[in-house]
This record gives structure tokens, C-alpha cells and sequence, in this order.
């Protein structure tokens, strides 16, 4: 191990003459080897989507969650590992009943995310700690801004407030896919409805058949379809956005097909 | 035997407390010797687009007026106000932890805190600390979600919001002319108006409250101070 | 052991009987029969009681705003009971260069508190380069301490002075209320002196104003309350960071010519010089050991 660290990866209380923490660092390798999750900040509210590996053929399907609800009107989306994510889910619960119980109203989307950054970053500073190899997504909602957000908790302690975001193995590709999506735009901007559509496609995309392990999708919203509270896509729509989403793989990949018979020319 | 010795404390009687009433207020029944009470009338009405809160300016120790302009109406934050009585220390000290809380909170969520959360924080303290409180308290203010509105939280540290409250041992004087002034949707100036009028009429009949009418209109576009003089109150019909 | 036991017979000796070590509580529950008697007494209408009244210490305290800084006047009696302690004590406190702070309560309480409060303040000035201490910060301190004891620090204090906002007075209650006020009284004789103040004080006073009013006010609490007496105390804070600490400012119960005008003898009263000096010489005062003169002062290095 000498030539990756050199002494300097053993702890995240040290920093490596370059000015790096390697320990960080490979959390978040960790995480990068995990099943893709991505987020998307639709008009009408925010999608969340996770590809759960099915590591089993006897496993149960729908029997580990990635997705957890953290508050009436937020969720959020975990990948890497799961344990570590699930630490991270209780100490969100808590963050969002410890802000009730004091202030008397939902905590903020942004303060959420800072809370559990905080969290997570507490872990890179002392020696006697492991990092997070998990990242989180985060959808919320904001009842007395009436507002919808989307973040990102990485294991280095940071959030970012994103239109759309992506993490694990796919993250590279999805974030491509997504930003072709010029949701960032208000005049190009997609209901969840479209958005779940979108996502399915996105995964669909980035997954190679043979190569890559069988998968099941996980997909939850906070939305006006929801009345703005954390809830599972309903299954026979999830089946419904899947297939669509096959359907246009294979046209796009019989167009290009086509495009390239016809460059032959 | 080294230790305390406890041998006799069975014997000892109840700690004599005893509850006569004695014709004094709720508020001034349980104050400690020599302590200062804002023996007080206070009130608060919403309007469509912000709350007025008034209050009489007299402070007492048991017959003497400790201060005869003293301003019960504190405030929380920028669109936030707070109607004082019980115990002047209690409430002036709860009164500062809520501010501060408040100022931090804004601080870490990057906007003004709403009234419902400063009653709420309000309540917290009153309710946990209740023991050694004597504090009743009603919390106006105006903020984007509610607009206008009103809490009242009395003694037991219990939190309501109302259409309009009154409180201190003057309120008890006024609630029928209140019930009979008050209506929904009353405009800013009568509003004003309704609240000078019942605070005169309470400071007329209630010994412990007296001096001049303080009022403050909070509104969006910020805050109005006003007081009328003790010469010039708006008593009678 | 049955309780028809017979101890005599069976222990000759008796035991030494042992003290309890620790807190002892055996008065309690006579103490709360006492209480709960002389309730009743009371209620029953009867003047005596068991319990003696507790007697309070008197002071009066004041303080005003003028046009260009504050005056705080204070009198000079300390009471034990209905005794007089001290005939002339300091009940105007430092706080800070540009604050003081007038003390009624219990004396112990009310020096102890402003003493602590004004080490507060120094450390704090300290800590933010030496800028000038502000009236607000000390009345917040002093609050929020007597707060905490929930009024068993006896202290109600009157606290002036002047700061970049300029002039202040206010009043603060052992409770830990406190007012800001243009014109304040405590203590026993605060009644006294405000009736000067309410028929006497004008916005806007100059400091000779000021301080006349100020001594009148405290005068009216030695000539009417019981529990102040002896000497006027005045001190001005002005805008420009000068004060002037005026003891015994007005003196009506001077005994100097009362004392004087008592003709002893010549026995008892002898003159300089009665005895006489035979030899007197001067010694240089040495501990001995190292004197200052000793050591050899050096620069600091830099």
C-alpha cells in the first residue's frame, strides 16, 4: 500500500503532503462502486431513484430499501454502503423531530442537508473514526416556502443543492443523460410524471445486460401528486415507465443503427 | 455515623404553602417578597397584513408603582412581538433567551423566523421551567405564511393561537367589551383603535394596571411605536 | 429484641449517646409549627407573633440623567437590624472609568455583586482592545447574575453612566428586572425621594441642576425613612468621560461642634506636649534579605 498512500491513508486525521485525505478519499470509492442512484428536481416536485443490485437469486426483491422516509415531506435516496446510509437515515429522522419538537414547524430543506453534512463530516476529523462510504440524496419539502429541493450528502461531508444528481456506479453517463435533460431551465423543466419516465431510461441505459448483475428499481417522489409528502411511485407506474423506457432504448439504439448504415453510404 | 442525618426529615411537616385567595390576582398570588410584577393589562389583535399589540406601562412591588412607563411590549426579532406579564424578571428573562434563539435560528436558516416558531420556542421555555416561572405571555407578529396572527401562551405554559388575545390581571375587566368590539377582518385602524380603547377601560377599573397605553402596529413594511398619554385616554363610550 | 424487653436488667451500662454527624434538621419541623402559629395569629387578628419580623437594611439610592451626563446620589447609613452599623459608608460603587452603580440591599450583596461585575468588565475590556465598557453590557451582567440567584442576592441597584450612546440610568431589581429610566430611586427611601423627583425633575438639567435635585432627593430619604440617614453621597458622570465623587457632599448631622462644645477637664483632655520627649532618633526600615536597590534592572529584550 505504500504506493497509493504512503503512510498517509491510514487516518483521516491526517492529511497527505499534497493536502488530501485518503481516507476520504476511498469512502468515496466506495461509494463510486455501488448501484446508481439519481435525483431529479422536476416543476411539480422531486424524483428519487436507486438501482438496487440483486446480489441473490433467492433473495427477497423489495426486501432491503434504499430509499427511507425521513419526515412527512422528505426522503432520501442511499448508496454505497447501506449500513453506514441507514446511520445516516436515523440521524436525519432525528435532525427532523429534534427541529420540530424546538421550533415548532418542518425543518428546511437546506438546513436538513447542512444538519446531516455536518454529521457526516464530523466523521473525516477524528482519527478514531471511519467516514461515511455512503451518499445520500435528499428530497424535501418546505411547507411554509411551498418550495421543493433536491441535495446530495457526500462522504467528505458536503451538500449540494442540485436540479439533478447522480452517485455510484453509473454517476459519470447519468449525470450526461441527465444534463441533456435541461431541466435547470424553467421552459424546458418535466413533471415527476415525465421525470420518473426519464429516470427509468437513464438507469435502463447504463445498465449492460450480461455484463452487469440483474437489478431492481426503487423509485419514491415528493410531489403535488403526493400532496407534497414522501411517498413510493406506485409500482404499476414505475412497470409502466420501465417499459417505456426499453421501448425508447431500442428505437434510439435502431435509429443510430440506421444512422450508421446510412454514414456507410 | 458519617453521614447526614436524616433521621428526623419524616417528621418534618408539608412545606407550609398555602393557596388563600386573597382577592389578588393569579398573576400577583404567587410572586416572592419583594418581587416586581407587571400587575398589567396586554393585548393583541391581527389585521389583514399585520397584528397591533398594546399594553399599559405600570409596574409594581405588592402597593408601590416600581416604574409608571415601563414598556411591556418587547421584541423577538423583526416582525416579531411580545405582550409582557407576571413576574418582570421571569418574563424579561424569557423574553431575552427567545431573541436570542431567534437570531440564531434566522442565522442558520437564512430567513426570518415565523411567529408560530417564536411562540413556540416561547412555550418550551414556559412549560419546562413552569415551576419557578410566573410568566403570561401573548406573541404577536407578522410573517409571509401567516400573515398577521396571535398567540397567547398563560401561565401553565400552554400555546393557542387566537383570533385576538388579552391578558394580565386587567384583562379580566375587559373581556366583555373585547368580545363586543372585536370582529373578523377589523381593518389596521380599528384594530388600533379597539385595543387603546380596551386597555383604557381596563386600566380604569384594574388598580395594578395604569399609566400610558404603549402600542406597536407590525406590518411587512416594518413597525409602528406609539403611547398615549395618561391625560388622553379614550375612555367612555 | 420484643419491646417488653426490660433494658435495665440487661444492660447495666448506658449507652454513651452519640452526637449524629453532618447537617442536623431537628429544628425543622418546630420551626414550620412556629410558622403555622403565627399564621394562625395573624389571621386571628393579633399583633404579637411567634416569629420576630425580619427587619430590612435601608438605603436610599438615586439617579437621573441630565443634559450632559448622569448624577447618582446615594445616603450613607448601614443598618444591623434597627442599629446603626456605619455611620458613613460607601454606597456608590465603581463599575467602570465611566460607570457606577448605587447599592441598597444588603451591603455584603450589593458590594460583592457590583465588585464582581466590575472585574467582568475590565477582563472584557481587555479582550476587546480596551474599548470603553457600555452601561447596557453592565446592566445585562448584573441581570442576568441576580437573575440566576432568583433574588437571594439582595441587591437592588441603581447603575449610571455614560457611553458612546451617552448618558444612562437604570434600575435593577434583585429579581433581575431591570428599567432604563431618566430618573430612578431604590431602597427604603425611595418613596422620599421620588416625591422630590416627580415634582422636581425637568428634561435637560445642567449638572449644578442636577446635583441639587439629586441631593434633596436623598436628603428627603435620611429626614423621612428610618433606615437612611447620616451623609448625601453624590457622584457625576459626565458626557466627556470626567467624573467627580463627591463624598459627604451635604453633611446634616455633623457632631463635630456637638463633640467640641462637651467641656471635659483638662484630666482628660490633655494637650501636646504634656509629656515630655526626652530623645527620639530615625532608623532606615530594612527586612533584610534582597531590597529592591539590590537588583540590577535590565531592559527587556525584544
Amino acid at each position: 500500500m505504500a504506493s497509493s498512500g504512503s503512510g498517509y491513508d491510514l487516518s483521516s486525521s491526517t492529511f497527505s503532503p499534497d493536502g488530501r485525505i485518503f481516507q476520504v478519499e476511498y469512502a468515496s470509492k466506495a461509494v463510486e462502486n455501488a448501484g446508481t442512484a439519481l435525483g431529479l428536481k422536476c416543476s411539480n416536485g422531486v424524483v428519487l431513484c436507486v438501482e438496487k443490485p440483486l446480489l441473490n437469486k433467492m433473495l427477497l426483491p423489495s426486501s432491503s430499501r434504499r430509499i427511507h422516509t425521513i419526515d412527512s415531506h422528505s426522503g432520501v435516496a442511499i448508496t454505497g454502503f447501506v449500513s453506514d446510509g441507514r446511520q445516516m437515515v436515523n440521524r436525519a429522522r432525528e435532525e427532523c423531530s429534534n427541529y420540530e419538537e424546538t421550533y415548532g414547524t418542518k425543518i428546511p430543506s437546506k438546513v436538513l442537508g447542512e444538519r446531516l453534512a455536518s454529521y457526516v463530516h464530523y466523521f473525516t476529523l477524528h482519527g478514531s473514526l471511519r467516514p461515511f462510504g455512503t451518499s445520500a440524496l435528499v428530497a424535501s419539502y418546505d411547507p411554509e416556502t411551498k418550495q421543493h429541493s433536491l441535495q446530495m450528502v457526500e462522504p467528505s461531508g458536503v451538500a449540494y443543492t442540485y436540479y439533478g444528481c447522480a452517485a455510484g456506479k453509473g454517476r459519470q453517463p447519468a449525470r450526461t443523460e441527465l444534463e441533456k435533460l435541461d431541466v435547470h431551465k424553467p421552459e424546458t423543466s418535466i413533471d415527476v410524471r415525465e421525470g420518473v419516465k426519464q429516470l427509468a431510461r437513464i438507469i435502463h441505459l447504463l445498465h449492460e445486460e450480461g455484463k452487469d448483475k440483474p437489478f431492481e428499481l426503487e423509485m419514491s417522489w415528493v410531489c403535488e401528486e403526493s400532496n407534497w409528502e414522501h411517498k413510493g411511485v406506485p409500482r404499476d407506474y414505475i412497470k409502466e415507465a420501465v417499459e417505456w423506457a426499453k421501448k425508447d432504448i431500442e428505437e434510439e439504439e435502431e435509429f443510430e443503427s440506421d444512422e450508421d448504415e446510412e454514414m456507410e453510404d | 455515623m458519617n453521614q447526614f442525618a436524616y433521621h428526623q426529615q419524616q417528621m418534618q411537616a408539608p412545606m407550609p404553602m398555602s393557596y388563600q385567595h386573597d382577592g389578588k390576582s393569579a398573576e400577583t398570588r404567587n410572586l416572592k417578597p419583594g418581587e416586581l410584577s407587571t400587575g398589567t393589562t396586554i393585548m393583541a389583535i391581527p389585521f389583514e397584513g399585520g397584528v397591533v399589540l398594546g399594553a399599559d406601562s405600570r409596574t409594581s412591588t405588592g402597593t408601590y408603582i416600581a416604574n409608571r412607563v415601563s414598556d411591556k411590549l418587547a421584541q423577538l426579532h423583526d416582525h416579531i412581538w411580545c405582550c409582557r406579564s407576571g413576574s418582570a424578571a421571569d418574563t424579561q428573562a424569557l423574553t431575552d433567551y427567545v431573541r436570542h434563539y431567534l437570531s440564531q435560528l434566522a442565522i442558520e436558516t437564512g430567513r426570518a423566523p415565523t411567529v408560530k416558531t417564536a411562540a413556540h420556542l416561547m412555550r418550551r421555555l414556559c412549560y419546562e421551567n413552569k415551576d419557578n416561572l410566573m410568566a403570561g405571555v401573548i406573541i404577536g407578529g407578522w410573517d409571509p405564511v401567516e400573515k398577521g396572527s396571535v398567540y397567547n401562551i398563560p401561565l401553565g405554559g400552554t400555546c393557542i393561537k387566537m383570533p385576538f388575545a388579552i391578558g394580565g390581571s386587567g384583562s379580566t375587566y375587559i373581556y366583555g367589551l373585547v368580545d363586543s368590539m372585536y370582529s373578523e377582518g377589523m381593518t389596521e385602524e380599528e384594530a388600533h383603535t379597539c385595543v387603546k380603547k380596551a386597555i383604557s377601560h381596563a386600566m380604569a377599573r384594574d388598580g395594578s394596571s395604569g399609566g400610558v397605553i404603549r402600542t406597536v402596529v407590525v406590518k411587512e413594511s416594518g413597525n409602528a411605536r406609539e403611547y398615549v398619554p395618561g391625560n388622553a385616554l379614550p375612555f367612555g363610550p | 429484641m420484643s419491646e417488653f424487653t426490660n433494658n435495665t436488667v440487661n444492660s447495666v451500662k448506658k449507652p454513651v449517646e452519640e452526637t449524629p454527624s453532618g447537617f442536623s434538621f431537628d429544628n425543622i419541623h418546630r420551626n414550620a409549627m412556629i410558622e403555622q402559629m403565627s399564621k394562625q395569629q395573624a389571621a386571628s387578628g393579633s399583633n404579637s407573633s411567634y416569629l420576630p419580623q425580619a427587619t430590612k437594611t435601608g438605603t436610599t439610592i438615586v439617579g437621573l440623567v441630565y443634559k450632559d451626563g448622569v448624577v447618582l446620589g446615594a445616603d450613607t447609613r448601614a443598618t444591623g437590624g434597627t442599629e446603626v452599623a456605619d455611620k458613613n459608608c460607601e454606597k456608590i460603587h465603581y463599575l467602570a472609568p465611566n460607570i457606577y452603580c448605587c447599592g441598597a440591599g444588603t451591603a455584603a450583596d450589593t458590594e460583592k455583586t457590583t465588585e464582581l461585575i466590575s472585574s467582568q468588565l475590565d477582563l472584557l475590556r481587555m479582550n476587546t482592545e480596551g474599548s470603553q465598557s457600555r452601561v447596557v453590557t453592565a446592566c445585562t451582567m448584573l441581570k442576568r447574575m441576580l437573575f440566576r440567584y432568583q433574588g437571594h442576592v439582595s441587591a437592588a441597584l441603581v447603575l449610571g453612566g455614560v457611553d458612546v450612546d451617552g448618558p444612562h440610568v437604570y434600575q435593577i431589581y434583585p429579581h433581575g428586572s431591570t428599567a432604563k429610566l431618566s430618573y430612578t430611586t431604590m431602597g427604603s427611601g425611595s418613596l422620599a425621594a421620588m416625591s422630590v423627583f416627580e415634582s422636581g425633575y425637568v428634561d435637560g438639567m445642567t449638572e449644578e441642576e442636577g446635583i441639587e435635585l439629586v441631593k434633596r432627593a436623598i436628603l428627603a430619604g435620611v429626614f423621612n425613612d428610618l433606615g437612611s440617614g447620616s451623609n448625601v453621597d453624590v457622584c457625576v458622570i459626565r458626557n466627556d468621560g470626567t467624573t467627580k465623587m463627591d463624598r459627604g457632599a451635604v453633611q446634616p448631622n455633623d457632631v463635630t461642634p456637638l463633640r467640641n462644645a462637651i467641656n471635659r477637664s483638662d484630666k482628660l483632655n490633655m494637650r501636646s506636649g504634656t509629656t515630655a520627649v526626652l530623645k527620639s532618633s530615625f532608623k532606615p526600615h530594612s527586612v533584610g534579605g534582597v531590597t529592591l536597590a539590590d537588583v540590577t534592572v535590565t531592559d527587556m529584550e525584544t
